[in-house]
């Protein structure tokens, strides 16, 4: 009986999410603006683009991708990296005004959340398609689950985050504000440490002398939060079509002030990495970090993600919110780099173990340049983030409610 | 029970590749250059005729290490790599999801993806075959003509290869790393 009225009780609260009905109709009728048709356009060649992706590699296999033994990991972690990134980050933009209780920071809070559960589902799908066996690793992380892998707790933490994040989600459509800040609470800490061990996937790489160590599980939540931040600048610029109301113009501003130290921050991070990394001439370290410093990838890196942005916010002293909508959707794709950047520049060295025949001869640095599918893929995940985060804002009210 | 090693009497190696061909036919290893579950490194002779550096040169043979403290199987995140009854590093392909943790942490780049169970594979000591069949040998070793190879239990004070590690020097490759190989090159 008691089961009855419980399973009533969870049926019950199910049904009374608020939502707005819609259909497919409601979800064409958007302004025919030609900046929202060529989004509108974009999303959905991206659509396709994870479509055909995903036919490559189901009928290939890894062969449609350009992994090899040298490079096992390609664009398709990179992205996924990207993409709880921004969830992480997202996570901790929303938790400012829900959970740490910031007034003027709870009109972004549901959208917020509800971005990060959008980016963290386009991760999982993208990163779907790069483990070889998915349904596989359902199974036996669950019956022999490996403790001592920051894979098992990324991958397990992750999931428990979504979970948070949706029923905090679900709280903030309710409205029912002391339930979502313990979710949110709970989720945040999850997703901090999912996000840290994602960091540690790397940092335990004892034979990577590039990664290994104490940096990447710091530096990933740095640069989560950095990643909110320029997100929630995007999403908010969308949603207010860039003529901000006064509030969002506060929020914005001082979202710019943290955003402005946070770089500054990890300028003195990566300064000093390389600084130790290439100190002392470490073999396996320095040439790497002097070759690093040699490619456009960590320029781009430099100059999108940290160098305009930071300029922007000390020039205006945070102010030059419409600059930084901009200089957000730059970062965003410095951010990209930044991840790509760390996958790839993880297994550049060769192991050195002297495989003359298969190397023919010993390469200096090991190449890769993703394939089709891998950047068919890559760009599907951002379709469906777009797509997904369409449909929420046409689903749910993720404007803060006003009583 | 035993704790398999191999001693590895590399200065000996004429670089005939024959152990690489044993292996792929005991194991039924597929062909290609990168599904080596063996290999022999090469190291060129330096310098330039008549001053060449005839020391530098010399023939590597190599494999997985068999580690004591085998990072391949710290960061499985399935346990599919799991140290059997013999301390042999071994994959379970049931249980391999191809992350390609492996392949990333193994600093001996001794793993590589076998294309029929799209799983990680690597050397294991013959386990599946000769061992499983209750011979003491490896098909590398079996066929070796200079008698590079010699695989023994570890544990065994009067097996061949505690006799060799007791009597000639011998080091380990990347052993700064702390992964305790079961590989000993001696000198």
């Amino acid at each position: 009986m008691a089961e009855v009225v419980k399973k009533q009780g969870i049926k019950e609260f199910i049904t009374s999410i608020p939502y707005n009905k819609i259909g497919l109709k409601d979800l064409m009728s958007f302004e025919k603006t030609p900046r929202n048709i060529i989004i509108a356009v974009i999303t959905f060649a991206f659509l396709v683009s994870f479509v055909v992706g995903v036919s490559l590699y189901l009928i290939h296999g890894h062969h449609a991708y350009n992994v090899t033994r040298e490079h096992p990991w390609g664009l398709l972690i990179a992205v996924y990296i990207f993409f709880v990134v921004s969830s992480t980050g997202l996570c901790i933009v929303g938790s400012l005004g829900d959970v740490f209780g910031f007034k003027e920071y709870e009109m972004i809070s549901k959208r917020a959340i509800f971005g990060s559960i959008v980016t963290i589902m386009a991760g999982f799908a993208v990163i779907a398609f790069e483990i070889g066996h998915p349904v596989t690793m359902l199974i036996y992380n669950v019956l022999t689950p490996g403790f001592t892998s920051a894979i098992w707790w990324m991958g397990t933490l992750y999931g428990l985050y979504l979970t948070f994040m949706i029923i905090e989600f679900v709280f903030l459509l309710k409205h029912d504000m002391r339930m979502a800040r313990i979710f949110g609470l709970t989720g945040l800490l999850v997703g901090l440490a999912a996000h840290s061990n994602l960091g540690g996937v790397f940092g335990f790489l004892n034979a990577r002398t590039i990664s290994n160590g104490v940096f990447y599980p710091t530096y990933f939540i740095l640069t989560a939060f950095i990643t909110g931040i320029f997100i929630a600048f995007i999403m908010m610029g969308i949603r207010y079509r860039l003529s901000f109301p006064e509030n969002a113009k506060k929020m914005l501003t001082n979202l710019a002030k943290i955003q402005g130290l946070l770089i500054a921050i990890l300028i003195f991070f990566v300064t000093w990495k390389m600084l130790t990394d290439i100190y002392g001439g470490m073999p396996n370290r320095s040439e790497v970090a002097l070759h690093i410093l040699g490619t456009w990838t960590f320029w781009a890196e430099v100059v999108l993600a940290m160098a305009i942005p930071l300029l922007i916010i000390l020039k205006s002293k945070g102010s030059a919110i419409h600059a930084m909508f901009w200089a957000s959707l730059g970062g965003m794709v410095g951010v990209f780099f930044m991840r790509y950047n760390l996958v790839h520049d993880t297994q550049l060295k060769p192991l050195q173990m002297m495989k003359v025949r298969e190397y023919q001869l010993a390469p200096e640095w090991v190449h890769y340049f993703p394939s089709a599918a891998e950047i068919m893929i890559s760009l599907g995940g951002l379709g469906l983030c777009i797509l997904l985060y369409y449909v929420g804002t046409k689903l749910f009210n993720l404007d803060a409610e006003t009583h | 029970m035993a704790r398999y090693g191999m001693a590895l009497d590399y200065k000996n190696c004429i670089n005939c590749k024959a152990c690489e061909v044993a292996c792929k036919e005991e194991n039924g290893i597929l062909m290609g250059a990168d599904k080596h579950r063996i290999w022999v490194g090469v190291k060129e002779i330096k310098g330039e005729y008549p001053l060449l550096d005839i020391v530098s040169s010399s023939f590597e043979p190599s494999q997985c290490q068999h580690c004591e403290s085998a990072p391949c199987q710290q960061v499985c995140p399935t346990n599919a790599t799991y140290y059997d009854e013999n301390n042999v590093v071994r994959v379970d392909p049931d249980k391999c999801i191809l992350c390609s943790y492996c392949m990333n942490a193994c600093p001996y780049d001794a793993r590589y993806v076998d294309d029929r169970t799209m799983t990680v594979d690597k050397c294991n000591f013959c386990s599946d075959t000769r061992l499983a069949r209750g011979e003491t040998t490896t098909a590398c070793q079996a066929t070796c003509p200079t008698k590079v190879r010699t695989f023994g239990d570890l544990d065994d004070p009067e097996s061949e290869i505690s006799a060799l590690l007791r009597t000639r020097e011998h080091f380990s490759l990347k052993s700064h790393l702390g992964t305790k190989p079961k590989l000993f090159y001696l000198t």
